[in-house]
């Protein structure tokens, strides 16, 4: 590497290019599949259903409390395979890197993909790099595409939800999307606060099993109520949470209501919200806890029949509507 | 004999529903008039036939002894051939499609009724819902029209032979009287304890537990809701049983839920200070101002300052509250209404309520039972459940409330009460057009003191208040008035009119009606309902200052000055802009505009965080503002009057209540922004708002007076611009007194001519009739 930064010339095919993929993506990506001087590969036989996803990955900072980029990105495609109920085997990664990142930050980035799909048992079979100008591009995209398996006995299906049916999450909500925020907004506030950003596979694989289990999904853009949202309208019932019930960190709330944020919708990365039959919730609890993502697991309301609204139950008694998000939330008090 | 003529008669407006075919039939049995009355869809029409000159009486008298609960419009006449009827007869109603319905509000018990209540011999002596033609519910009771018995709340009554009489008698004062009922064949009364009131409810009776066996007692003896369960004369004395029991429980410090005609009210002792203490630890309603009935016009002047024409507005039908004047000495609790100089003040709206203050004997807070900005509980089991941890018992009764309605609402503003809140007794209001609309239309209004509008040909009607939009039961209050009062009017809307903010609570209803959407400006149909009010003038400045509303440049507007007319509004003045930091919370907490002004103008903010600083110059969640309400919040906070609101506008309502008569008036430069608009600079109030050296009751004086030279000064500017003359203020924020009146005396002295809205709330409760004469005038 003669430069110490990315340059257009890595993306033009040639030298740097090559050695760009060589000394960073193969290099930490390497494994039994990946062929890099290959235009397709072909997968072992898979065992079981075959899962397929494809997610785009950007945020600012690229590195923050608790994560970045490349783990993020894995943790992205493994959650939606995992609460899918499939276990997460070859993934994909097209990288867009900006003219002008670093190269240091690229190989932590990368490093750290690589490592996240390790620990997940994931091989990166397949990649791409391109190089967009200058201004172009938040410094580094990736492009992930997963395919898992899953075995045919479970029965995941958001058509199965039910009024009566309990709603649960397996910790607390909002700590990505403030953590993130914290980073780039280069708040002088203690950086206690981290990231989420986890694989949920082992809390997913905790529970796929469960015959009360209806549905399970990774709240990440719009946090929480997004997802109450998404189940609100698949099901045609209402979701409703009690306020007091929803885990949230002290530097969580104590940041929103500093800054006017509503938690329910901010993003989480490592995060399960699954709905169950309200006699297994214990029992999905109980699993949830005793991992160490799960410790604060908790059951935060429950489906009610009809309205597809979402309604916070408050602890003075009264029952806010939660609506979509629509833009920039703007004041209303008149 | 003398020679017989013939007219044919026609009576439109609120002539349904209000006894006015049997007034008409009376009327000619008195006059000697034979023929026949008749409802032809909303109007009544009248074959009249006898000599000239009784005729002619019959004729006059029509108009000039209508019954008080009408409200006759024009009345056509035609001379006619005459039939030869020997007797006067009601006919039934002909119906055809173009139906012109009235929908009677509810109204306090009459005259007649009241003599009949007080009255022991008479067989409804003491029956908490008696009432007759000219009294009574109506818009709550109502589940479609006509306005038949098996199409109210009273359907499942089944009248007994006495009331049934009555009931068919053309001559008897309660002919057809829908509602009718007695202790043999009407509603009940019944008394529940709460399972699960707060904490142990303060006391300062020593014989509560005696008292409460007894109401245990009662309670065991009455299965609320099921009026066929005990034979009727033991209902009547349980009537009795359940009312003393309310009494007692009331005297004993007590909260009691007690069911009215349009809602459920928390009542307590209004001389009690610990069981307000307790409401309001309860509720939890820390300092927003609390209602109080009283028992009769004497109390109540004991208590507040009235002029004999307000009193008279108390013991209206409508049966009102009026924000009144405290009076010194008053025995009243102290947190009634804590840092204000107001109360809230009304007389007993029902029978019940006649009942339950004579029997109590002093003045009781009669707050809205319900969760803070939700439409008030109406429904027993409902009301039990989400009553439970505020009320320590329940006064219910068995007859359906089908639709909500709040108290009303007044506050005295130069010289003349002005609605704050639409509810019972005053909505549905009935409003004309000055032209008519090409299509049916549903108005929604506002987020905030939401009411909707329903309009079609030259006609508007505006429902009771509905609420704040953040709650489930809101929206569903609305959509369900929304549907009622279409199908009560038989009109059906094509359109939707709503507020361009696109969070509105309403916007997801709106969508899933599949109809077509009209956006209105906010503070256009602030405008425009100010305009409609005073349809003789052609073009106005207006003054439409609140909280906030989306403006066209796509920030909060909040004070704005608009030329123009409905339809064709202009942008012409405002206030230097600032950035409210972490947006709606702002709302709530006026020490954040107290902070964007002081960062605005490169102040430092001592009292706020540094990382919302920060955030506040990143610019998240720091929406850019030109508010009067948030400039009078940052005032208040300055001057550390309020901090932290505990219910909207507590900041502005509290400077108000604090301001002396005498202050200073600091000029507020003026100056026009590229886009021509003239911006006021409030830069100058800082310093004097957080001189501790000055007396707080002097700059909240200040405050005032600066703010309403500030207006004047920006319609002096705008009358050389345009050459108008004439101004109208609207917007939440004239609900404030002292500066709506310093305005006026300001702006009158500089030779304008000013208007305030006074059938129309001046806050976002007329926004949606507001948005209807916008839309029908662009």
């Amino acid at each position: 590497m003669e430069d110490t930064r990315i340059l257009l010339a890595h993306g033009n095919g040639g030298r740097l290019m090559r050695e760009l993929v060589a000394e960073i993506f193969a290099r930490h990506l390497a494994n039994p599949v990946l062929d890099t001087d290959a235009d397709a590969v072909a997968l072992p036989p898979l065992d079981g259903e075959v899962m397929v996803t494809t997610d785009g990955f950007t945020v600012q900072p690229l590195e923050f409390p608790g994560g970045n980029l490349g783990s993020l990105a894995v943790h992205g495609v493994v959650n939606d395979l995992a609460v899918a109920g499939a276990e997460p085997r070859y993934f994909t990664l097209s990288a867009l890197i900006e003219e002008g990142l670093e190269l240091a930050v690229l190989e932590r980035l990368i490093a750290s993909f690589a490592a996240a799909a390790r620990d997940n048992g994931v091989a990166v079979v397949a990649g791409d790099t391109k190089v967009v100008r200058r201004g172009e591009g938040g410094g580094l995209y990736l492009a992930v595409a997963g395919i898992g398996v899953r075995r045919a006995a479970v029965r995941l299906d958001i058509a199965r939800i039910a009024p009566g049916d309990a709603v649960l999450v397996s910790g607390p909500v909002g700590d990505h999307g403030i953590a993130v925020m914290l980073a780039r907004e280069q708040f002088g506030l203690s950086g206690e606060l981290r990231s989420d950003s986890a694989s949920v596979l082992p809390l997913a694989r905790a529970v796929r099993d469960l015959p009360g289990l209806r549905f399970m999904r990774d709240p990440t853009r719009g946090g929480l109520a997004t997802v109450c949202h998404e189940i609100a309208h698949a099901c045609g019932h209402s979701v409703a949470l009690q306020e007091d019930a929803v885990p949230l960190r002290p530097e969580v709330v104590s940041v929103c209501e500093m800054l006017g944020y509503d938690p329910y919708f901010l993003a989480c990365e490592g995060r399960i919200v699954a709905v169950a039959a309200a006699d297994s919730a214990d029992a999905v609890l109980a699993r949830w806890r005793v991992l160490p993502d799960g410790r604060d697991a908790a059951c935060i309301g429950r489906v009610e029949a009809g309205g597809a609204r979402l309604i916070l139950h408050t602890a003075l008694g009264g029952r806010r509507v939660l609506d979509e998000l629509e833009d920039d939330p703007l004041p209303r008090i008149c | 004999m003398p020679e017989r003529e013939a007219r044919r008669l026609s009576l439109g407006g609120r002539v349904q529903g209000v006894g006015f075919r049997p007034f008409v039939y009376r009327l000619a049995h008195a006059h000697g008039i034979t023929g026949w009355v008749r409802n032809v869809n909303g109007a009544v029409e009248i074959h009249a036939e006898g000599e000239s000159a009784p005729l002619q009486r019959f004729s006059e008298a029509l108009l000039a002894e209508a019954p008080p609960l009408s409200a006759p419009g024009t009345l056509t006449t035609a001379a006619c051939a005459p039939a030869g009827h020997d007797a006067f007869a009601i006919l039934d109603s002909a119906a055809d499609r173009e139906a012109d319905i009235h929908l009677p509000a509810d109204g306090f018990v009459c005259a007649d009724c009241l003599a009949e209540l007080n009255d022991p011999a008479n067989r409804r002596y003491r029956y908490p819902f008696i009432n007759c033609t000219q009294c009574g519910p109506r818009y709550t009771l109502i589940t479609a029209l006509p306005y038949d018995r098996p199409n109210t709340a009273m359907r499942d009554f089944a009248l007994c032979p006495d009331c049934r009489t009555e009931y068919e008698d053309p001559l008897d004062r309660r002919f057809h009287a829908e509602p009718i009922a007695c202790p043999v064949c009407g509603p009940h009364l019944a008394f529940a304890p709460s399972s699960s009131a707060g904490e142990p409810s303060p006391s300062r009776d020593k014989g509560r537990g005696e008292r409460d066996a007894r109401a245990e007692a009662v309670r065991s003896t009455i299965s609320p809701l099921s009026p066929t369960l005990l034979p009727a004369g033991e209902r009547a004395s349980d009537d009795e049983a359940a009312l003393a029991a309310a009494v007692a429980a009331l005297r004993a410090g007590k909260i009691v839920a007690v069911k009215g005609v349009g809602g459920y009210h928390l009542m307590c002792d209004a001389t009690n200070d610990a069981a307000v203490a307790a409401l309001r630890a309860r509720k939890p309603r820390p300092a927003k101002p609390l209602a109080v009935m009283f028992p009769d016009l004497d109390a109540l002047r004991a208590a507040v300052h009235a002029t004999a024409e307000l009193e008279a507005f108390l013991a209206s039908p409508e049966r009102p509250i009026v924000l009144l004047p405290k009076r010194a000495g008053a025995t009243l609790a102290a947190g009634i209404a804590p840092g204000l100089a107001e109360i809230g003040c009304l007389l007993p709206y029902s029978p019940l309520h006649a009942l339950l203050l004579a029997d109590f004997g002093a003045p009781l807070v009669a707050t809205s039972g319900n969760l803070s900005g939700e439409p008030v509980l109406t429904d027993n089991a409902e009301a039990q459940t989400r009553l439970q941890r505020i009320a320590d018992a329940f006064l219910h009764h068995d007859r359906p409330i089908v639709r909500p309605a709040d108290d009303p609402v007044y506050r005295v503003v130069a010289g003349t009460p002005r609605p704050i809140r639409l509810g019972r007794g005053s909505a549905p209001l009935e409003l004309d057009l000055p032209a008519p609309l090409a299509e049916p239309v549903l108005a929604l209004g506002s987020h905030m003191k939401n009411t909707v509008c329903l309009a079609w040909g030259t006609r508007a009607v505006v429902s009771p208040h509905i609420g704040e939009l953040d709650s489930a039961h809101s929206l569903d209050t609305l959509a369900q008035v929304a549907a009622d009062l279409q199908q009560l009017y038989q009109v059906t809307a094509a359109r939707l009119v709503v507020d361009r903010h696109p969070g509105f609570g309403y916007r997801r209803y709106a969508r899933e009606t599949k109809l077509p959407l009209v956006e209105i400006w906010h503070h256009h149909a602030h405008a425009s309902a100010l305009a409609w009010e005073f349809p003789q003038h052609e073009d106005w400045i207006v003054f439409a200052w609140d909280g906030v509303g989306l403006g066209e440049d796509g920030t909060l507007w909040g004070g704005e000055a608009f030329t123009g007319a409905p339809g064709r509004w202009r942008h012409a003045a405002s206030l230097r802009p600032f950035r409210l930091p972490g947006g709606d919370k702002a709302g709530r907490e006026p020490w954040r505009a107290a902070a964007a002004l002081l960062w605005e103008t490169g102040a430092a903010a001592p009292f706020a965080p540094a990382p919302l600083h920060q955030a506040w110059t990143a610019g998240l969640n720091s929406p850019t503002s030109s508010s009067v309400g948030r400039l009078f919040d940052a005032a208040a906070a300055l001057a550390g009057v309020c901090t932290h609101a505990s219910f909207e506008g507590e900041g502005p309502m509290r400077l108000e209540a604090m301001a002396t008569e005498k202050g200073e008036t600091i000029a507020l430069p003026l100056a026009r922004d590229a886009a021509g608009v003239w911006r006021a600079d409030w830069t100058p109030l800082l310093p004097m708002l957080a001189d501790d050296a000055r007396p707080l009751a002097e700059r909240a004086a200040t405050f005032h007076l600066s703010l309403a030279q500030a207006l004047v000064d920006q319609a002096s500017r705008l009358r050389e611009d345009t050459g108008l003359a004439r101004v109208g203020l609207t917007g939440g924020v004239f609900q404030n007194r002292r500066l709506a009146e310093a305005a006026i005396a300001g702006l009158e002295a500089a030779g304008f001519a000013v208007c305030l809205p006074q059938r129309l709330p001046v806050n976002d409760a007329g926004l949606s009739f507001g948005q209807v004469i916008e839309l029908l005038h662009s």
